[in-house]
Formats: structure tokens, C-alpha cells, sequence
């Protein structure tokens, strides 16, 4: 099973992170159009979530290749695929209880907190990550890409909330924060692993 | 900051893999600092000296 998903996964992480965004920018487009929004955006988002397996396996063949898999991004993507599945099987179970149990009071607090719980997960394993990484360049590397995303979030942020509020764009749902900044994160290392191709004696 | 990683590699006959093995770091790693990309911290740039059996002002030129 598990070289299946090797297999399939191949050693082109920005594949999956094109298919990811290409996926959530689809959700994006059709929140747009109305066609989707809060709550009924949610599943969309975690089907667009299980690229992130094949994309965290990828990452692992391509650093494997490279040589640069330390033990501390082989436990981040190893995480990191925890995340992914336990996202979305949380996101289901809120779902399911929304739909059919209409829960009120501190059951419905409950199950809208439930999704967030890996999104937590997911900005501890980064600090995990900077924290056990023994690569001083590596470690440098993500750090770099981290803040570039950060950057990302804060600028389309302030850009949106300020058309949001002379109310010439749809309001979006805060939880888009995580994506943009994980979207922000994949595209500074796209950059910086092209870049460090430059020079490979190999 | 210049260095003369390249050259002392290449004496040894050493691809950027057999120094990253040496030192424990990425190769990625060696390729950043032998282009001048990144500077290597004070630890790391002892550890390089220690393996080449140089001073640090030996391998490491001011700009």
C-alpha cells in the first residue's frame, strides 16, 4: 500500500501543491459565485486537503533524492500527513453531527471547534520542525518560506479586509487564514529549492 | 563572504555529498555556502576548518 503511494506520489511535490491550490482557488471562485460559501465550502476544502498526502510523500522521495531528508523533515512530513487525514476525518465527524443532529449550545461550540484542533496541530509540528532541525541552512530555508507566507497572508489580508470593508468584494470566512499561508509557504520554497539547484555539482 | 570550498574540495577529490556526509549537514547546505549564498555559522565554519586542517581565515576571504 504504502509503495503505491510512493509510486503515485513520484518526486514532484510542486505537482500536488498546484493541484492544492488549484483545488482551493476552485472553492475560491465558486464562494464568488455564490455557489459555495461557509459552511458548505467545507467539504470541498478537505477533499482539496487529501492532495496534501501525496504532496508531504513527494517532499519526502524528492528530499530523499537530494539527500537533504534529515530526521527532523522526515518526522515534519510524517506529521504532517497526520494532520491531513486527522483534518479531515474531524472536519466529517462536525459535519455529519451539524447535518443531522442540529446540536445546540455546547455541543454545536464543540463540533466547531473540532476542525481547528489539526490546524493547531499543524502550526505546532512547523515550530516542532524549526525547533529539531539540525541543518542550520535547511533550518534557515524554512524559516525564510514560513515568513514569506506570513507576508503573503498579512498583505492579501489587509488588501481584502479593506475592500471587505467598503463592500466591494464577499465576505471571507477566517479560517482561509491557514491555506493562504501554507499556499505562501510552498510557493518560497518552490523558489528557493530552484534556486539551490544552481551550482549542484551533482 | 568568498571561500575556497570549491577548491578544497576539489584537491581532495570530493563531490559536494562526500563534504556534506563529512560535516552532517545537507548537501544543499554545502551548495549554499560554496556559492556564497549562505554564510555558515561560527560552529559550522569551525567544523569546516577543523576538517580541511586550516585556519578559518584560510577558507573564509573578506568580500
Amino acid at each position: 500500500m504504502a509503495g503505491i503511494v510512493d509510486k503515485i506520489a513520484g518526486r514532484r511535490p510542486w505537482m500536488w501543491a498546484l493541484a492544492f491550490a488549484g483545488a482551493m482557488g476552485i472553492v475560491a471562485w465558486f464562494e464568488h459565485r455564490h455557489v459555495l460559501g461557509g459552511i458548505r465550502s467545507l467539504p470541498f476544502v478537505a477533499a482539496g486537503c487529501l492532495f496534501l498526502i501525496p504532496l508531504a510523500k513527494s517532499a519526502n522521495n524528492c528530499a530523499s533524492a537530494s539527500g537533504t531528508l534529515t530526521p527532523a523533515m522526515r518526522q515534519y512530513n510524517r506529521r504532517m500527513m497526520i494532520w491531513a487525514v486527522s483534518y479531515i476525518v474531524l472536519l466529517g465527524i462536525a459535519m455529519s453531527i451539524r447535518h443531522n443532529l442540529d446540536p445546540q449550545g455546547p455541543l454545536l461550540w464543540l463540533i466547531a471547534v473540532l476542525p481547528s484542533l489539526p490546524m493547531l496541530f499543524f502550526i505546532w509540528a512547523m515550530v516542532r520542525y524549526l525547533k529539531e532541525e539540525t541543518d542550520e541552512y535547511l533550518r534557515l530555508r524554512n524559516t525564510l518560506s514560513a515568513l514569506f507566507g506570513l507576508a503573503l497572508l498579512l498583505g492579501v489580508g489587509t488588501f481584502w479586509g479593506f475592500l471587505e470593508a467598503f463592500k466591494v468584494v464577499p465576505h471571507v470566512d477566517a479560517w482561509w487564514v491557514v491555506p493562504v499561508w501554507a499556499m505562501g509557504m510552498g510557493l518560497a520554497n518552490v523558489f528557493q529549492v530552484m534556486r539551490d539547484r544552481k551550482g549542484n555539482d551533482q | 563572504m568568498k571561500n575556497r570550498l570549491k577548491v578544497l574540495r576539489a584537491e581532495r577529490d570530493w563531490s559536494q555529498q562526500d563534504l556534506a556526509e563529512r560535516l552532517e549537514v545537507s548537501r544543499q547546505s554545502v551548495n549554499a555556502i560554496e556559492t556564497g549564498k549562505y554564510d555558515p555559522s561560527l560552529p559550522l565554519a569551525f567544523r569546516i576548518a577543523e576538517l580541511f586542517g586550516q585556519p578559518i581565515e584560510a577558507i573564509f576571504l573578506r568580500d
